[in-house]
C-alpha cells in the first residue's frame, strides 16, 4: 500500500461519487426539497474535495471548494435549487470528471481545463454572497501574523505560556499532558510550574473535573501561531496567554493583570519560571500600581495583543535567578522513551466492503469453470465405477461445486440501476437538444445482472433510448393534437424472466409506421414486395443492416451507427432484441440477455455421436416423438403438442451431423444407443446400428424408412416462443462453462459457443434464441401466407 | 505499546491515506466506513483517539460520537472530527456532543498527524 | 518492611487515568479511613494522564487533612514520565519523601 495505490482508490471513488452526484442532481430537479438528495450532492463534492486535498491536488480542491460552498448554501436553505443551478452543477460534474481523468493520466491541468475551471467557478460565485474568489481555508498556523520580538523587551529568549484549563477539558477527552508533550516536539519546555492549588482533597474531588493550570517557559524557534496551535483544541475551554520572548515587561504585567486574584502567586511563578527576574517583577509591579490604576481589565481571549501600552517600564536585565525547581533534575526513564519508537505491526484494517479487481474475479470464475469441468469428469468416472461411496462423495462434491459456482456468480452480479440512472442525463441532454420535453421513468432498477453484461449493454441501450426520443416521441404540438400529454415519456424497465434479464425501452410516442417500414424495406431490397410478414417481423426490419436511411439520420441517433449495430452488439451478448409497437400509442423495444455470460446449466443432448448443450433454463419439457406423431408430422416441420402447433428443427439436418462409425454403435448392446457420453435421465430411444447407418445420408428419408425410430423432442422456449429440437437422445443436466467460438466460427448460425465435457469431448452450445427465431419466423411467415391466402379467397 | 486510533470515514481513499499517515506516525489504526460500522468496532478494545468524518451515510459522525460517549470504555476518548469550514451548525452539534478537536478538510496527511499528536503522542 | 500492621498497601494496576480515577478515588478514601499509613504502589501503572496526576495530588491533600501518611512508591515509567513533564517529582515523585503539605 503506497500513495499511488491510494490515488487509484481516490480516482475510482471520485468517479463513483460523480456518478452519484449526477444522479442526485437529476433527481433533485423533480424534488428540490428532498434533503437527502441535496445532502448526497453536497457529500459527493465534500468528499472529493477532502480526498483531493490529501493528495495535494490543489486545483481540484480549489474548484470543488467553490461548488461545495454553493451547495452548502443550498443545504442550509439560503439558496433554492433551480434548473439553472442544476445545469451549472451538471457542468461541474462533467468538469470534475475531466479533472479526475487528468489526474488519472498523471497530467497537470492544461490551460483549457484551467480556463474551464475558472469559468465554472465564476458562474458558481454568482450564487455566493461574495463574488470575490472564496479564500481557501488557511492551513492552521500560517495565517496569524508573526510576532516579532520587541526591542525593549525583557531579556529572555523564552516564550511564556500561561494556561488555565476549564473544568470539562478532561471529560472531553483532552489531556493537557499531551499538549505539553506536543510542545516538546518543536521546542523545549525550559521550565514549568504545574498549578495544583485548585485541586481539592480526595473527599471534595470530582476526579473527572480538571482543576489544573500551567505556567510554562518555552524555548522554540517556531512562531506564535504554532505555539497556539498546540492548544487549539482546548481554546474554548481554557484561558491561554502566550507572551513572546523579549516582550515588554508591560506584557507580563498585562498577564498578571488578567488574573488579578493570583497576582502575587503569578508574579512569583514568572520569576520561578525564569521568565522575569525578581527585579523586573518588582519594578513592574511598582510601575503598575503607580501609573495604571485600572487601565486594563481582563481580556477575554488568550492572545497577547497589547502593544498599546504607552508606558515604558524600566528595562531590567535578567539576573542570575535560581529557580527552585531547576534544581530538580529530570529523570530520564529509558522505558518511557522506548515506547515512543515502537511501531507495532498494524492490524489489517477491517472494513465491511472490499474492492476487488474485476480481473481477479474473472480469473476466479474461470477457475471455477475448470472446477466444474473437473467435477463433471469425476462424476462420470464415479458413474462408471459404480462404487456407492465414491458416488456419494462425488455427489457431495458436485453439490458444493454448484454452490461455489452460484456464489461466485453472484459476486459478479450488479444492479442495473446505476446503468439506468446514467440515462437521466442522456434523456435530459437529448431532450434539450431536440427541443422536446421528455421524461425518463425507471423501474426494475434493482434487477441484478452480470457485470460483464452491464458493461456491454450501455451502448446499445443508449442507442435505443436516443432512437426512441428522436424518432419515437412526437413534437409537443403533435402530441397535444393526439390528446396526449405535451411531455413525452421514455421508460426503462428491467426484470428477470426464465434465466434471462429483460430490459425494456418504451416510449409513448407515435409508434412505428408499419407501411413506411415495409415500403422502405422493399425499396432497399431487404424484402421482396410479395413477401408476407407479421407485424413483428416488419418492425424487426429496422434492425436489418442497411435499413437506417439518410433521411432518418439526425445528429442524435444517426451517428453513422444503425440499429443493425445495436442488434449485432446484443447478439454478441447471446441476447436478442425485438419490438412491440402500436401506432399512435408507443413502442417498446425489448432486449433479452442471459444473466451471466460465463457458466450455464445445460441440458446435454446427442445427435448421433455429437453432443449439444441446450441452456437448461430455456428447456420447457422433453417429449418423445412417437411413431404416430412422426407420421403425422411428416413433410411438415411441426407437430401437435397437446393441441398446440409446435414448430421443430431436426438438429441432425440442421448441422448435417454425420453418423458415427458403425463399429462403435455395433459394439453397444441391443437397443441402447451408443456414444461416449453419460446418459443419466435418458429416455429410451430405439435405433439399431443398421438403422443408424442407413439414416446417415438423409434423415428425412431415414424417417420414412424407419418409422419405428423414436426420436426425442426438446421443447425450448425463448421470448415467448416455443420450438422443438429433435434429437436422438437425452443425456440429462450438465453444468458447463461457455467458451466462445473462435473468430473463424463467428458467423456460425445456431451455435453460440462450445464447452468441454468431463470426458474431454467437445459439445457445441446451441443458440436457442437464434434457433427459435428461425423456426418461429418461418412458421409465422407460413401462417401469414395462409391468412393472406384465406383472406384472398 | 503503540496507541490505537479508530478512523471513521466513508471515503475509502481518505481511510487509506489517513491510515498510512497514522501508521507512518507510529500509531495502530483500525478503520470503519460509517458510524454504524464504527460503533460495531467499539467492542471494548482500548482506543486512544477517534478520528471521524461528520457527513457519512447510515450514521453520521455526530450521532456516532454521541453514541460512543455513552459507552463507559469510550466516554472520555478524544475525538477529532473532520469537517468543512462550512459546517458551522454541525460544529455546534459536535461541540454539544463533547467534540473539541476539528480538522478542516481538505488537509494534508501531515496536518492531520500534527493534530493527532497534540492529543495523543505516538 | 512492607508488612507493618498499620500500613495499608494499595496497588494500582493498568491505567491511572480518567477512566479509572473515579473508582480509585473511593479506594483511596477507604484506605485512608482504615489505616494511618497508606502506601500506593505505582509500579504496575501502564498509562497515566492529567486526571491521574490530579488524583495523586488530591490523595496527598486528603492525607494531610486527615493527618495521615500517604506514600507513593515504585513509580512506573508511565508515572515518572508524567511527573517529569509537570515537574511534580518533588511533590509526588520521591517515595522516601513524605510531605504533609503540598
Amino acid at each position: 500500500m503506497d500513495m499511488d495505490d491510494a490515488l487509484q482508490t481516490f480516482i475510482v471513488e471520485a468517479r463513483e461519487l460523480l456518478e452519484q452526484m449526477e444522479e442526485a442532481l437529476l433527481r433533485v430537479e423533480q424534488m428540490p426539497d428532498d434533503v437527502e438528495t441535496i445532502n448526497a450532492i453536497f457529500r459527493a463534492a465534500h468528499t472529493i474535495k477532502g480526498s483531493a486535498g490529501l493528495f495535494g491536488l490543489d486545483h481540484v480542491v480549489k474548484f470543488t471548494h467553490v461548488a461545495e460552498s454553493v451547495l452548502d448554501r443550498v443545504r442550509s436553505n439560503q439558496l433554492r435549487i433551480t434548473s439553472e443551478l442544476v445545469v451549472i452543477f451538471l457542468g461541474v460534474c462533467d468538469h470534475l470528471g475531466v479533472l479526475i481523468s487528468r489526474v488519472a493520466a498523471g497530467a497537470e491541468p492544461d490551460e483549457q481545463t484551467r480556463q474551464a475551471s475558472e469559468q465554472l467557478a465564476s458562474q458558481l460565485r454568482v450564487y455566493l454572497d461574495a463574488p470575490a474568489p472564496v479564500a481557501e481555508p488557511a492551513p492552521s498556523g500560517s495565517a496569524a501574523p508573526l510576532e516579532t520580538p520587541a526591542a525593549d523587551g525583557a531579556d529572555t529568549d523564552n516564550w511564556h505560556i500561561s494556561l488555565r484549563l476549564g473544568p470539562d477539558v478532561l471529560r472531553n477527552g483532552m489531556d493537557p499532558l499531551s499538549m505539553l508533550r506536543y510542545l516538546n516536539t518543536f521546542g523545549q519546555i525550559v521550565q514549568i510550574v504545574t498549578l495544583v492549588d485548585a485541586v481539592p482533597a480526595l473527599s471534595e474531588l470530582d476526579p473527572e473535573t480538571c482543576y489544573l493550570g500551567f505556567e510554562i517557559s518555552f524555548h522554540t524557534s517556531a512562531d506564535k501561531a504554532t505555539i497556539e496551535g498546540a492548544f487549539e483544541f482546548v481554546r474554548d475551554d481554557a484561558r491561554i496567554r502566550i507572551v513572546p520572548p523579549r516582550s515588554r515587561v508591560s506584557e507580563y504585567l498585562k498577564l498578571i493583570d488578567d488574573l488579578p486574584q493570583e497576582e502575587l502567586l503569578l508574579g512569583e511563578i514568572l520569576v520561578r519560571c525564569g521568565t522575569l527576574t525578581q527585579a523586573e517583577l518588582d519594578s513592574a509591579l511598582r510601575e503598575q500600581r503607580g501609573e495604571q490604576g485600572g487601565e486594563t481589565g481582563s481580556e477575554a481571549g488568550g492572545k497577547s495583543d497589547g502593544k498599546s501600552d504607552g508606558s515604558e517600564p524600566p528595562r531590567a536585565m535578567l539576573g542570575e535567578v535560581l529557580v527552585e525547581q531547576q534544581l530538580v533534575q529530570p529523570r530520564v526513564v529509558g522505558a518511557a522513551l522506548d515506547k515512543q519508537k515502537q511501531v507495532k505491526e498494524h492490524k489489517a484494517a477491517e472494513s465491511g466492503l472490499i474492492r476487488v479487481n474485476a480481473d481477479k474475479l474473472d480469473e476466479h470464475i474461470n477457475l471455477i469453470g475448470e472446477l466444474i469441468i473437473a467435477s463433471a469428469g469425476a462424476s462420470l468416472i464415479a458413474q462408471q465405477t459404480a462404487i456407492p461411496e465414491l458416488l456419494e462423495a462425488v455427489a457431495t462434491l458436485s453439490r458444493l461445486v454448484e454452490e461455489v459456482r452460484d456464489s461466485a456468480l453472484t459476486l459478479r452480479m450488479v444492479q442495473i440501476g446505476a446503468t439506468f440512472n446514467r440515462f437521466q442525463r442522456v434523456v435530459r441532454d437529448v431532450s434539450a437538444d431536440l427541443g422536446k420535453d421528455i421524461r425518463l421513468e425507471i423501474s426494475g432498477a434493482e434487477t441484478d445482472l452480470d457485470k460483464t453484461v452491464v458493461e456491454k449493454i450501455g451502448d446499445p441501450l443508449t442507442h435505443l433510448v436516443r432512437n426512441s426520443m428522436d424518432h419515437g416521441i412526437e413534437p409537443a404540438a403533435v402530441r397535444l393534437a393526439c390528446g396526449k400529454p405535451a411531455h413525452g415519456t421514455v421508460r426503462l424497465n428491467a426484470y428477470h424472466d426464465s434465466g434471462s434479464i429483460v430490459i425494456e425501452v418504451a416510449d409513448d410516442g407515435g409508434g412505428l409506421k408499419r407501411e413506411r417500414i415495409l415500403a422502405k424495406a422493399i425499396e432497399r431490397g431487404l424484402i421482396k414486395g410479395e413477401q408476407q410478414l407479421s407485424d413483428q417481423e416488419i418492425y424487426n426490419l429496422i434492425f436489418e443492416p442497411g435499413f437506417s436511411t439518410v433521411d432518418q439520420v439526425s445528429n442524435l441517433s444517426g451517428r453513422g451507427v444503425g440499429m443493425d449495430v445495436v442488434r449485432r452488439n446484443i447478439s454478441a451478448l447471446r441476447g436478442s432484441v425485438d419490438i412491440d409497437s402500436c401506432e399512435g400509442v408507443g413502442t417498446t423495444m425489448r432486449i433479452r440477455l442471459p444473466l451471466t455470460l460465463a457458466i450455464i446449466d445445460g441440458f446435454l443432448v446427442g445427435v448421433c455421436a455429437s453432443s449439444f448443450v441446450v441452456p437448461l433454463d430455456m428447456v420447457v419439457e422433453c417429449v418423445e416423438l412417437s411413431e404416430q406423431e412422426a407420421r403425422d408430422s411428416h413433410g411438415r416441420d411441426h407437430l401437435n403438442l397437446r393441441g398446440e402447433v409446435l414448430p421443430f428443427i431436426r438438429l441432425r439436418q440442421l448441422f448435417d451431423v454425420s453418423e458415427t462409425p458403425v463399429e462403435v454403435l455395433a459394439a453397444e448392446s441391443d437397443d441402447e444407443r451408443g456414444g461416449h457420453l453419460p446418459r443419466y435421465g435418458q429416455s429410451s430411444t430405439l435405433l439399431t446400428a443398421e438403422g443408424a447407418a442407413a439414416l446417415a445420408g438423409d434423415p428425412e428419408l431415414a424417417f420414412l424408412l424407419h418409422p419405428v425410430q423414436r426420436e426425442n423432442v426438446v421443447v425450448v422456449q425463448y421470448a415467448g416462443r416455443r420450438a422443438g429440437l429433435v434429437v436422438d437422445h437425452l443425456m440429462g443436466e450438465f453444468q458447463t462453462v461457455i467458451r466462445p467460438l473462435g473468430e473463424v466460427f463467428n458467423g456460425l448460425e445456431g451455435i453460440s459457443g462450445f464447452t468441454i465435457l468431463g470426458n474431454g469431448n467437445v459439445a457445441l452450445i446451441l443458440d436457442v434464441p437464434g434457433l427459435v427465431r428461425r423456426v418461429a419466423g418461418s412458421e409465422s411467415r407460413r401462417n401469414a401466407r395462409a391468412v393472406s391466402f384465406v383472406s384472398a379467397e | 505499546m503503540a496507541k490505537t486510533i479508530l478512523v471513521v470515514d466513508d471515503s475509502s481513499s481518505m481511510r487509506q491515506v489517513v491510515g498510512m499517515a497514522l501508521k507512518g506516525g507510529g500509531y495502530d489504526v483500525i478503520d470503519a466506513c460509517d458510524g454504524k460500522d464504527a460503533l460495531a468496532k467499539l467492542d471494548g478494545r482500548k482506543l486512544h483517539l477517534i478520528i471521524s468524518d461528520v457527513n457519512m451515510p447510515n450514521m453520521d459522525g455526530i450521532a456516532f460520537v454521541k453514541a460512543a460517549k455513552l459507552l463507559p470504555a469510550y466516554k472520555f476518548t478524544p475525538v477529532i472530527m473532520l469537517t468543512t469550514e462550512a459546517g458551522e451548525t454541525k460544529k455546534k452539534e459536535g461541540q454539544d456532543a463533547g467534540v473539541r478537536a476539528w480538522v478542516v478538510k481538505p488537509f494534508q496527511p501531515a496536518q492531520l498527524l500534527l493534530a493527532v499528536s497534540k492529543l495523543v503522542l505516538a | 518492611m512492607n508488612s507493618e500492621d498499620h500500613v495499608m498497601h494499595i496497588e494500582i494496576k493498568g491505567e491511572l487515568s480518567i477512566y479509572t480515577v473515579a473508582a480509585l478515588r473511593q479506594q483511596l478514601i477507604d484506605a485512608l479511613e482504615a489505616a494511618t499509613e497508606v502506601e500506593v504502589d505505582l509500579s504496575e501503572v501502564g498509562e497515566m494522564d492529567s486526571a491521574g496526576m490530579q488524583l495523586m495530588v488530591a490523595a496527598k491533600r486528603e492525607a494531610a487533612l486527615r493527618d495521615k501518611t500517604l506514600r507513593f512508591s515504585g513509580h512506573s515509567p508511565a508515572v515518572f514520565d508524567v511527573l517529569e513533564l509537570c515537574k511534580l517529582s518533588g511533590h509526588l515523585g520521591d517515595p522516601l519523601l513524605i510531605r504533609s503539605k503540598i
